[in-house]
């Protein structure tokens, strides 16, 4: 197995790990971000604990950064199966059931005019884009 | 804001074959989840077990590989979800995996929460009065 699969794989593993064991972390927070994550905390119960509050936000990147880093993987295996940017704002209305799924046409303009000033937009920012354009348009 | 995204069969055999017709459309559903998981926002992708099984995925099998690092969680079916799941396999034509999703469906403390299904007639029959975003594929 190559390395970014044995990265992939055991990253997964701890991921889903039932083990409980919990170890204090060398990492050093900065003092004024822990005082704040600890107001954030107890002024507008934003999570049980600072612990819980820093350890689901690390979660959370992790798994965010592990699936893209399995789909860009994918994509450079199998190039096909990049969808485009029209196609991931069709997803989205999908996913979200928005009225503008049902004109896919609109949001493939819209994917088009946001590509060329934005080109790092994601399907959101087309959805939004199409969105505000059906409020302008006659 | 919760956003459970549920896979039935026809979606986790697209997903998990590249020659698959649908496979780039439901990539491109979980490249949706994998942009909004780096804004942060909680979006799940999951199925449930029997789901799972009608599928043939294994999660040891090596050919699972890419779908089981897509990081698609299990919804398992506990007791409470049998008996729901029991109740609606009752219904005409409805078979254990299509009746497990309806009780995940029907159960789910999920705020938002959608199917990806290549029978959305079937799903929504199941889905009862739970509210659910269907996907034809």
């Amino acid at each position: 197995m190559d390395n970014f699969s044995q990265a992939i794989d055991r990253i997964n593993e701890l991921m889903d790990s039932s083990d409980g064991k919990t170890t204090n972390t060398s990492m050093r927070i900065p003092s004024a971000l822990r005082e704040a994550a600890g107001l954030v905390v107890s002024e507008f119960g934003a999570a049980p604990s600072t612990t819980a509050l820093t350890t689901d936000a690390l979660r959370g990147t992790v798994e965010a950064v592990v699936l893209q880093a399995v789909l860009d993987h994918h994509y450079t295996q199998h190039p096909k199966a990049r969808p485009t940017l029209a196609e991931l704002a069709i997803a989205a209305a999908e996913l979200d059931g928005h009225p503008l799924a049902a004109k896919p046409d609109l949001l493939r303009r819209a994917a088009v005019e946001i590509f060329e000033r934005h080109p790092q937009a994601d399907a959101d920012a087309v959805l939004l884009w199409a969105e505000a354009r059906t409020f302008t348009s006659p | 804001m919760i956003h459970l995204v549920l896979l039935d069969n026809e979606a986790v055999q697209a997903l998990g074959h590249p020659d698959h017709a649908k496979h780039r459309r439901v990539v491109s559903y979980v490249q949706v989840v994998a942009h909004r998981k780096q804004r942060a926002k909680p979006i799940y992708a999951a199925v449930p077990t029997c789901v799972r099984v009608e599928a043939g995925w294994d999660r040891t099998a090596p050919a699972s590989a890419f779908l089981n690092r897509l990081r698609v969680v299990d919804v398992p079916l506990d007791t409470a979800g049998a008996n729901v799941a029991a109740r609606i396999r009752h219904e005409p034509g409805v078979s254990v995996p299509d009746a497990h999703l309806g009780a995940v469906i029907q159960t789910s403390t999920s705020q938002k929460l959608t199917v990806i299904t290549s029978d959305p007639k079937d799903m929504r029959a199941i889905a009862g009065t739970g509210d659910v975003t269907i996907v034809a594929l």
